[in-house]
């Protein structure tokens, strides 16, 4: 029965890079996968093009993820699938291309997959943004960035043309390896179950380490094993069976508990976990170990057809935000803590600061779980005052900085400060992500092939 | 009977969904998943995280791997995208779900006892 292993190569853009080489070395793979996308990514590079017209409108990682890598993947028949084109993966395309020629390699072929992009026409598409019900089009002088999450049949189109290489814009993050899947076992996308049998499957290994003991250690709870050496994840499919392992002698451990936790991750109902090429039922997993850091994945009949829409991000122009730390310790921290944020509010009225929201937090006492923080007993030995506010002008933003950094002298005692040697602005864009359906029908993607001549 | 911490009888996690978050319940030993949906019900949660809430907290339940999920509507003010929240991700929301005090048989082992136990 034909097995195909995929492995995790990165799980968001910013990943460690030495995963990737990790497996291609030693993990005997079909493919390696790349997710290099959070939900802010594409409305992040948008701004990053718009602020800077040398960037380049794909993961500014790309070649470094690739450059070790490609020529071994090509000599062992490892194909390669990433959703690091970004906004142009018909640019990513080429630099692939001319990154295989620098590297000396006289064949690959790469697969690029575009669509999906929408932030000129959004607006007038006579839709509402789901959080808001309000209409996109009232919002249209905002819109930064608009895409919609693709499926994976433009990675199966390019796999089918003989691409070494799948190079996409957005697409689900599970869609990296439901593509591969669905390829190999000759699934139609009108089989439901199968479809969502790959998508939890890629769901599964799509957030990396996650799945392998990252984002999990608990000391004296939940203890893992060498997490500095923490090994990604490998998935081993047949078309009856699936497991979930990593590499021998890596840190980490894979176990029914890291996978029940990596199911239900990110996902709202987990009986109806809409996907843009099927709709999963998460009820219908369960896990069996199968051996030391070997998790059998038991899929049910899961599927349900897709959905008539596909989700889009829509990135809106929101204005700016800057945010500073003051530091204090000792006793009567938490008092000059205080007093200090009395006097920044006194000073944002005689200043006359006209901001949309003002936070100010503790740190070390209720930054993280802000007002649910329960009660603490006894008085802090260190407390950050944090404060950050919102406006809708840069200038306004900036004169945080300007009440903070005088604290040094005109403060509370005993007050320290943080990164006062940086020069310049910390203040940030900020570019607000709403989401809305849009009809399939509307969205084309489209595949094109690009190649090193022989 | 006594009341101990959730923390003892299972593990969480929690992300990011736009504007609201998701937090999971994962009974370490299946047999407790009757006991712990009886009392990690949406109001539970609600009195741990209401105060940040803006929205509402639905309870959905994976009873093949002994688990629940609480998604919790707006609690990331605004989303990570624009929120001015210092911990922008939520993915460290789920350590206050374990804290959750619950009441079970006094026999019933504790997660770090075990682990204890295990390691010495």
């Amino acid at each position: 029965m034909k097995t195909v292993r995929l492995g995790c190569g990165a799980a968001w853009a910013r990943d460690r890079f030495e995963h990737a080489a990790n497996l291609v070395e030693h993990g005997g793979l079909d493919y390696l996968c790349f997710d290099s996308m959070s939900e802010v990514t594409m409305s992040a590079a948008q701004v990053a093009m718009m602020e800077n017209e040398s960037t380049v409108p794909y993961d500014p990682y790309l070649v470094d993820r690739l450059r070790p890598i490609l020529k071994d993947c090509k000599r062992q028949g490892i194909r390669i699938i990433t959703n690091q084109g970004w906004l142009n993966p018909i640019a990513a395309a080429e630099r692939i291309v001319l990154l295989a020629q620098e590297l000396g390699m006289d064949d690959l072929k790469v697969a690029a997959v575009s669509g999906g992009l929408l932030h000129r026409s959004i607006a007038d598409m006579g839709l509402n943004f789901n959080e808001t019900g309000r209409p996109i089009a009232q919002s249209k002088d905002q819109i930064v960035s608009a895409e919609v999450y693709l499926g994976a049949e433009g990675i199966v189109q390019g796999l089918e043309q003989g691409a070494d290489v799948i190079i996409t814009t957005r697409v689900a993050d599970a869609c990296v390896y439901l593509g591969p899947l669905a390829h190999e076992f000759g699934w139609s996308f009108d089989d439901c179950h199968a479809i969502a049998r790959g998508m939890i499957i890629g769901h599964l290994m799509e957030c990396g380490t996650q799945v392998t003991g990252g984002y999990f250690a608990d000391p004296g709870y939940k203890d893992v094993p060498d997490l500095a050496n923490i090994g990604a994840p490998i998935a081993e499919v047949t078309e009856t069976t699936a497991f979930i392992t990593k590499l021998p002698g890596t840190g980490g451990i894979v176990s029914e508990a890291t996978c029940k936790e990596q199911l239900i991750y990110e996902v709202q109902d987990p009986a109806a976990y809409i996907c843009p090429d099927c709709i999963a039922d998460m009820t219908q997993v369960s896990f069996r170990q199968a051996g030391r850091d070997r998790v059998e994945i038991l899929i049910g009949p899961a599927g349900r057809p897709k959905t008539d829409t596909l989700k889009a991000l829509i990135g809106l122009n929101e204005g700016y935000m800057a945010e500073e730390m003051v530091l204090f310790a000792g006793p009567g921290a938490l008092a000059r803590a205080e007093l200090t944020k009395e006097i920044l509010r006194r000073r944002f009225d005689i200043t006359g600061l006209d901001a949309e929201e003002i936070r100010m937090d503790y740190v070390g006492l209720n930054a993280v779980h802000r007002e649910s923080t329960p009660p603490m007993p006894g008085e802090p030995y260190e407390v950050v005052l944090r404060i950050a506010i919102r406006t809708a002008t840069r200038a306004e933003a900036e004169k945080l900085r300007k009440e903070v950094d005088p604290l040094a002298v005109n403060g509370a005692y005993g007050t320290g400060k943080w990164a006062t040697t940086s020069p310049g602005s910390r203040v940030r864009p900020i570019v607000g992500l709403n989401s809305a359906l849009v009809p399939r029908r509307k969205v084309p993607f489209n595949v094109t092939m690009h190649a090193v001549a022989r | 009977m006594k009341t101990i911490a959730l923390r003892e009888l299972a593990h969480s996690r929690s992300g990011e969904k736009g504007h609201d978050s998701n937090v999971s319940v994962i009974v370490y030993d299946p047999k407790l998943f009757p006991l712990i949906k009886e009392q990690v019900t949406v109001e539970a949660v609600s009195r741990l995280y209401g105060s940040i809430t803006k929205g509402a907290i639905r309870r959905y339940e994976l009873p093949a791997i002994g688990a629940l999920n609480f998604v919790i509507e707006n609690v990331l003010e605004g989303g990570r995208s624009r929120t001015l929240a210092f911990e922008e991700s939520g993915k460290a929301l789920s350590s206050l779900m374990l804290t959750l005090r619950v009441t079970v048989p006094s026999d019933t082992p504790e997660r770090a006892r075990l682990r204890a136990r295990e390691a010495s």
